[in-house]
């Protein structure tokens, strides 16, 4: 009992299957998230360690170095890399992607625990990191306040982020530069001298007072008390109030030495948005929730929310990831719709009859759906690779249902019933069906092998390509036949009207056919030239390949731009500030796009979570700009960015910027090419970074120069005399106290109000400490209650020191980045690889080339071992078909000219090489070997059945010619809206349908003359020989 | 009493099978997937790639007077479509049990 039998006997079962499964998939469809990539967890784990009060150099050699040999032994590492910069050491660990990650995180925790011994003592225990794609924001909110600004961290927190926290979905939310209240009390020096008290003394009173304390319980009569003192302030006005000590009978109070204000911190980071003062909220979702839907969800309570908060607060959306991504989507849905209409106008065009055309495209929606089942099954999320397979797909699916059909319609036009024809066709054709599937899946599965960062991308692509067209082979041997027995009529011949299909487009068709089998059999007479001729072609387009620049991924206009822009060390927020309003003024004015600026100047000093992502510091601006939706403006992001780049040139204050156009792009690292210089000397390596830096940026083609290590920032060091100090009786430890207290500050207590605490912080008014002279006067008390200055202790020096040490593989290193400005990527890498060889290295330098060019180069190695795998599977299903070796490589000549055509559309079109561009070659292979294929297997057929050899190359190709025109044409103009669409998110694709249309239209024109004429030359010789071996062996007949 | 023997291509089938019963021959012996070549035009039905299409036979004992009526449907029914080819061949039967 044969599955197309069962098929047509039982059509209802048949038709309930189907049913069936359409439900299924619509029902995944309903619940697959949507996001733009799939979800994937970069190898990356970070240890990052604090230790107090060291400089980059001190942490480098005790807590980095330590902890990076311990750390190298780790399993399936792939690189080590850290940055040891003040108080903080980061080891960024890169693993294989192939590694479990858990088990990974367990071995650095081994690592640490083993190690923690022989760090020093004040370092704190590391902390580990793992990063993931859905930790990054999904959502920017910019809040602006004027009359409650101050109040805006508890206003925000209570209305705003609790609620959020409750959504479905949300994995937190945060803020950044909030306003945080603080109560300061500036002490003044002199005053202090003056009543002989210091400043830990009004530290200790403050926390001496600022106490509630239990005190026990006490019965009395029938009830029971709780007795208790209820010290603490009530309002902050109160530490004014406070006695510090009593002179000749008067008390001191604090107002008397000092001034107390409950204020606002003072700022280190300084968050602007369009220039007017605010904070930022960013809400990142938990891992494998809906971005669409969170965000969706998000924004409709946030406008609830809106009305419970004061009128002058507003909430303004700086970057939704969602929006790039629905519209991504839904251009790729229309993209998909547009390539079914085109599909089934093609089968109806070759076909010409409505039943026909709707019996085979059923298979496309059946078939698609399946993979929506396979998503849901493997948790996977519906986003730009998934809908691009199924625009891959979309062409393919029909090809088998077009075979069967055109077999069963073959008998019934000779008489059979539909229902007979319907099996007996089938029987006939379905093992060559299921061959030719084979070849496609034999391209593409491998995709389901391919490991690293091309690996997560393209394994989707590979199993839902293989899922669906494995899907319509079986539709097109169970479901077309049970529907063709249902819906074909044998109909009488009827007189053709004069507009009808038979009398316009099947006349042409048929004059096509002919005039192919005649320039086949004149092709021929002239083998070798034929031959000859098409590889000059080959070998010509080759020449071109120069032409074409290659790139990593394609960079999409995401309507954003970033900027990350540094100006002298050491320069205060202040300063950053004046520049920041400079530029914001300069974009108002030259950027009418740009519809809401955010900027964030200086560092927050508690570094926090948000400093992972970018660099910060006092010098430091960083800016995002959000630019109005594609179609409503002129200029691309590109081309602002880069008339952005030149204006920020200008500014004689910038010492480096970055301005960069993508946020959602994978990898992380950016377009950019590093160049790396390895080498533990500080004076060699700056020396010979500076000649490179100074290279590259006059060098044409490279922009966003920037080199990693930042100058050395100057650092004023108190060096104390230790003789001195031990005349006093002093201690280095005691003496840096006192000047960390009236520097820095003591906290010695908290001011409580409504569940909050706020810091109270003691130093010296700012006036008091901002010169050199103001630390050398500062009074230190010994112990034996003497008041002496600190410069008599010692003497204020000032330094330089780097602010962070870069390591990568465990030595130092010195990264300088430069992106393509209208070359390509790899053009780049070799014209920096040129510059820089003519300088003289020194020897105890080493460099190399790396960045996002290195992931480059690993995806395009992927992408060609895959291509020998592809290459040598769809041999071997071929040989095996063809039970032959002769037959796949005559086949296989047709693979090269899908190349030249590949390289004639990018070159025509002027798009990069990139690794989507380069995958859709990788599918080519599968979809030219099928037209091959399709034709040599009838030229075998003919030549069995005794025709000689050439009449059968000139018929097989006439009768063969409309099915592989057909199969060309659905694929290619299944492509067409791909290689054709414009708006969000195109350019990611857009190279994947150029390539494939590109080689196939080409490869099938080559393929229809230069597969006969390799038959001609291959298989003559052949099958006479084997007549000739028949004969031989049956001579005894004869005698 | 006469023997038909009836081979046809299986898309035949259910024209044989109702040409039988109309005739009420109620008697027959039936191969599936049968294998062959004409002596003179026509595919031959081998059931390879090459030739993939497949014959059925009938073999059915008839009173003498049903032999021509049968030829006669056969022949039409050949008519219908060459191409699908059907053919019945007659023998005597001298006896049975």
């Amino acid at each position: 009992m044969s599955i197309y039998k069962s098929a047509v006997d039982k059509p209802v079962t048949t038709f309930m299957i189907f049913v069936a499964i359409m439900v299924m998939g619509a029902f995944s469809l309903i619940n697959i998230p949507v996001d733009l990539y799939p979800e994937m967890e970069p190898p990356y784990v970070s240890v990052m360690t604090t230790y107090s009060g060291a400089n980059a150099a001190d942490i480098e050699t005790n807590v980095t170095k330590v902890l990076e040999d311990a750390l190298n032994s780790v399993d399936k590492l792939k690189e080590i890399s850290s940055t040891s910069s003040d108080n903080i050491s980061v080891i960024s660990l890169e693993f294989e992607w192939d590694a479990n990650l858990d088990e990974a995180t367990n071995d650095i925790r081994d690592v640490i625990d083993r190690m923690l011994d022989n760090l020093p003592d004040g370092v704190d225990r590391p902390t580990i990191f793992k990063f993931n794609t859905s930790m990054f924001p999904i959502l920017f909110y910019a809040i602006t306040a004027e009359e409650s600004y101050p109040g805006l961290e508890k206003l925000i927190d209570e209305k705003v982020i609790n609620p959020l926290n409750r959504v479905d979905g949300v994995g937190s939310v945060a803020m950044v530069g909030t306003p945080q209240r603080m109560v300061y009390v500036d002490v003044d020096p002199k005053r202090l001298d003056a009543y002989d008290l210091t400043l830990e003394q009004i530290g200790s009173v403050i926390s001496g007072e600022n106490r509630n304390l239990p005190l026990g319980n006490l019965k009395m009569g029938k009830i029971d008390y709780q007795i208790r003192v209820q010290g603490e302030f009530s309002e902050s006005e109160r530490i004014n109030n406070l006695v510090v000590a009593s002179r000749d009978g008067k008390q001191v109070f604090v107002k008397d030495v000092a001034t107390v204000r409950d204020t606002l911190k003072d700022v280190t980071l300084e968050e602007r948005i369009n220039g007017e003062t605010g904070v930022r909220l960013f809400v990142m979702k938990q891992s494998g929730a809906n971005t669409v839907k969170v965000a969706r969800q998000i924004k409709d309570r946030l406008e609830e929310l809106k009305v419970t908060l004061p009128p002058d607060v507003k909430i303004q959306e700086i970057f939704d990831s969602s929006t790039f991504i629905k519209g991504s989507i839904s251009n790729l849905s229309s993209t998909l719709m547009y390539a079914m209409i085109f599909v089934v106008l093609v089968v109806l065009f070759f076909l010409g009859r409505w039943r026909a055309t709707f019996i085979i495209v059923l298979t496309i929606p059946i078939s698609l759906i399946v993979s929506f089942v396979y998503l849901y099954l493997t948790g996977s999320s519906l986003n730009v690779i998934s809908l691009t397979s199924l625009s891959i797909a979309i062409g393919m699916v029909v090809d088998d249902a077009i075979v069967v059909l055109e077999n069963i319609t073959r008998h019934v036009e000779r008489g059979s019933s539909p229902r007979e024809a319907a099996i007996y066709a089938t029987n006939e054709v379905w093992m060559s069906v299921i061959i030719t599937t084979l070849v496609v899946v034999a391209v593409f599965f491998p995709l389901t092998l391919v490991s690293g960062m091309t690996g997560v991308l393209f394994n989707q692509l590979g199993w839902i390509v293989t899922i669906t067209v494995v899907t319509s082979t079986l539709a097109a041997i169970s479901l077309t036949p049970m529907l063709a027995s249902r819906m074909l009529k044998l109909s009488q011949k009827k007189k053709p009207r004069r507009f009808s299909w038979e009398n316009t487009i099947e006349k042409w068709l048929y004059k096509f056919d002919l005039m192919y089998e005649n320039l086949l059999r004149r092709l021929l007479h002239y083998k070798s030239m034929v031959i000859i001729s098409t590889f000059l072609v080959f070998f010509g387009s080759l020449f071109l390949m120069k032409y074409i620049g290659s790139d990593f991924m394609p960079e999409s206009d995401e309507s954003q731009i970033q900027a990350n822009i540094e100006l002298q060390t050491g320069l205060r927020v202040e300063e950053t500030a004046k520049v920041t309003r400079q530029l914001e003024a300069t974009i108002r004015d030259r950027y009418p796009e740009v519809e809401l600026i955010s900027s964030s100047s200086g560092a927050d000093d508690e570094g926090g979570f948000i400093s992972m992502f970018s660099t910060t510091g006092s010098n430091i601006i960083n800016l995002t700009l959000r630019l109005s939706d594609i179609d409503e403006r002129e200029r691309t992001v590109w081309q602002i960015a880069d008339d952005f780049r030149a204006q920020v040139a200008l500014l004689p204050e910038v010492v480096s910027s970055t301005i960069s156009t993508s946020t959602q792009g994978l990898g992380g690292s950016g377009n950019t090419v590093d160049y790396e210089i390895y080498g533990y000397n500080f004076d060699v390596t700056n020396l010979y970074a500076e000649q490179v830096l100074d290279r590259l940026k006059r060098m044409d083609g490279a922009q966003d120069v920037t080199i990693s290590r930042k100058n050395d920032k100057p650092e004023l060091q108190i060096v104390l005399d230790r003789n001195k100090l031990s005349e006093h009786g002093l201690t280095t430890a005691q003496v840096s106290m006192f000047i960390r207290n009236r520097i820095n500050g003591l906290v010695p207590s908290y001011y409580k109000e409504e569940g909050e605490e706020y810091d109270i912080k003691i130093r010296l008014e700012e006036k008091y400490r901002n010169s050199i002279s103001d630390i050398q006067e500062m009074t230190i008390v010994t112990p034996a209650g003497q008041k002496i200055k600190l410069k008599e202790l010692g003497k204020i020096e000032e330094y330089w020191s780097p602010p962070s040490i870069e390591h990568k593989r465990r030595e130092r290193l010195v990264t300088i980045s430069a992106s393509p400005d209208g070359i390509s990527l790899g053009e780049l890498a070799n014209r920096i690889k040129t510059e820089t060889a003519q300088l003289d290295t020194p020897p105890e330098i080493v460099v190399s080339v790396g960045g996002a060019y290195e992931d480059q180069q690993e995806s395009f190695m992927d992408l060609a071992m895959l291509f020998g795998l592809s290459l040598i599977l769809v041999f071997i299903v071929m040989a095996s078909q063809f039970e032959s070796l002769r037959m796949p490589l005559i086949i296989m000549f047709s693979i090269p000219f899908a190349f030249t055509g590949v390289i004639l559309a990018l070159v025509i079109t002027g798009t990069t090489l990139s690794v989507v561009a380069a995958l859709g070659a990788v599918l080519l292979v599968g979809i030219v070997v099928k037209n091959g294929i399709v034709l040599v297997d009838f030229i075998n057929l003919m030549r069995d059945r005794g025709v000689e050899l050439y009449e059968a190359i000139a018929l097989s190709g006439r009768s063969r010619l409309r099915p592989v025109l057909m199969t060309a044409a659905t694929t290619i103009l299944g492509m067409l809206p791909l290689a054709m669409s414009t708006g969000e998110g195109a350019e990611i694709w857009r190279p994947m349908g150029i390539t494939v249309i590109g080689g196939l239209i080409f490869s099938t024109l080559v393929t229809m003359v230069i597969v006969p004429v390799m038959y001609a030359v291959l298989a003559s010789r052949g099958e006479r020989r084997k007549k000739e071996k028949v004969r031989q062996q049956f001579v005894f007949m004869d005698k | 009493m006469k023997a038909v023997f009836i081979i046809f291509n299986q898309a035949n089938t259910e024209r044989v099978e109702y040409m039988l019963d109309r005739l009420d021959v109620r008697g027959y012996t039936w191969w599936n997937n049968v294998l062959g070549r004409g002596s003179v035009d026509g595919e031959p039905r081998m059931g390879t790639h090459t030739w993939p299409e497949i014959n059925s036979a009938v073999m059915t004992i008839v009173p003498d007077e049903k032999v021509d009526v049968l030829l006669g449907k056969v022949q039409k029914l050949d008519e219908v479509n060459k191409e699908v080819g059907v053919r019945a061949f007659v023998w005597d039967v001298l006896k049975s049990v």
